[in-house]
């Protein structure tokens, strides 16, 4: 589903990523882990070309991603993507934020969006917030309602970038519990995340990334409790 | 000296004529200045090098040449290489438009870097083109907040265009002058165009305070 091979990036003379080769399959849910600053979000974010490839190639869905617009969007219209910071949009409500980008890129007609809207929001669990602004909802219903603005594109995969951090400790679970379902309803997801349980209880693989390299990756439990790496285990050490 | 209060109650009905001639060329030309701003400021943000220049050269001209150059240029300057006399009024506007898009091109500008980096990135992730996110993303919410600085570009333009009246234009400050120079009454006239002009401000930059209260109240939406 996902293809990466010698991917570089470098932010002037910040080298960020320095050649990671990384395959995701279809239905898998790969976990990614490592120190803040070590590259791991701008892996999620060269995947959808939020960030230009320094170097390298990324395949999605059978996609090479060039430079070209047309290529970009259609990319990012099979790769849904969740921010750390909701990125909501503001000035619209729940509903109007899950149903614009069916309607402007799918070219879905304004009944089907809202069909599909609500369906999402029922999934998620907010289905009575569908026409509450973001400001009126906590952390973690705002992420749910993100989650539902990706979903609503039917993507083929998934990428959550930290999507728990920015939220308070009691609102996590509401959110990782939403992920959880999509995964068992086969979804292909890229995750960055600190939650260790979370990876053990769904993810296929983990990935330990740091200095811009993958050190380490193996089943949930290969990585995190048969570490092979000095590095692996330092890390982990201070998270688990 | 003598008030001849009389002049001014003689005078008002033209006068008014006059303020209304104003109004419209300054609706007229911050309408255009708009237009012209929100691409130029976009532009401004451009990645594409030319795009970019293009915008930068047109708004340090305009920002750091007088008004009343600008005019000038446009009436007299222009026709002479055309060699087709310009029409005041379509001079007058059409300097006082390219002059108000500069200013509102950096308002825009503004406006469209104070919304969150995530905006713009949260729609292009969704497939969303660059202009889609723009107008129904980013534009949108920038719009709300570049209400007081437009509004005083209104206000800075409703007087300046007291400028056009060089040209013959006749505006308010023009049709002061023809009156006091087939009166001579200097200080009745120019007091009352004077009170005119702040009747217009002063209820302009109420009416930009009624509506910046009422987007606050409803923020974000």
């Amino acid at each position: 589903m996902i293809s990466i091979k010698n991917l570089h990036k470098k932010f002037g003379n910040l080298h960020v990523l320095r050649g990671v080769d990384l395959k995701v399959e279809e239905r898998e849910v790969v976990v990614i882990i490592g120190p803040s600053g070590s590259g791991k979000s701008t892996i999620l974010r060269c995947i959808n070309y939020l960030e230009e490839p320094s170097e390298g190639e990324i395949i999605v869905d059978g996609i090479t991603l060039n430079k070209q617009e047309s290529v970009i969007n259609k990319v990012r219209a099979e790769v849904g993507m969740v921010f750390q910071r909701f990125n909501l949009f503001p000035h619209m409500t729940v509903l109007e934020n899950i149903e614009l980008a069916p309607v402007k890129v799918r070219k879905m007609s304004a009944k089907e969006a809202e069909t599909v809207a609500l369906d999402l929001l029922d999934k998620v669990g907010l289905a009575d917030k569908a026409h509450a602004y973001p400001e009126q909802l906590s952390g973690g219903q705002q992420q749910r309602v993100a989650i539902a603005r990706a979903l609503a594109m039917r993507p083929r995969v998934m990428l959550f970038d930290e999507p728990t951090s920015a939220l308070d400790p009691e609102m996590v679970k509401e959110v990782l519990d939403v992920m959880k379902t999509l995964v068992k309803d086969g979804m292909t997801m890229v995750v960055v995340t600190h939650e260790m349980g979370f990876a053990r209880e769904v993810g296929s693989r983990v990935i330990f990334i740091d200095e811009g390299r993958i050190i380490e990756e193996g089943t949930p439990n290969e990585v995190f409790y048969n570490a092979k790496e000095e590095r692996t285990k330092t890390f982990l050490s201070k998270i688990l | 000296m003598n008030f001849d209060f009389d002049l001014i109650i003689n005078s008002i009905p033209l006068l008014i004529l006059g303020a209304g001639v104003t109004l419209q060329i300054t609706l007229l030309s911050v309408g255009f200045g708009m237009f012209i701003g929100m691409f130029m400021g976009m532009a401004r943000l451009s990645k594409i090098w030319a795009v970019k220049m293009v915008a930068t050269v047109y708004v340090d001209f305009i920002r750091g040449t007088p008004l009343l150059v600008q005019i000038f240029l446009m009436y007299f300057a222009l026709p002479v290489v055309t060699g087709q006399r310009i029409d005041p009024f379509v001079a007058a506007v059409t300097a006082c438009s390219i002059n108000s898009g500069a200013y509102i091109a950096e308002i825009f500008r503004g406006g469209i870097q104070s919304i969150d980096k995530g905006q713009m990135e949260a729609g292009r992730s969704l497939g969303m083109s660059w202009p889609q996110t723009m107008r129904y993303i980013i534009l949108p919410q920038a719009f709300k907040r570049i209400i007081p600085p437009l509004g005083n570009e209104f206000i800075a333009m409703l007087k300046d265009s007291s400028l056009v009246s060089v040209i013959g234009f006749e505006e308010l400050t023009r049709r002061g002058q023809l009156i006091i120079a087939r009166t001579y009454g200097s200080f009745e006239i120019w007091m009352t165009v004077a009170f005119l002009y702040l009747i217009m401000t002063l209820t302009i930059s109420r009416l930009v305070d009624y509506l910046e209260r009422r987007y606050k109240i409803d923020d974000k939406h």
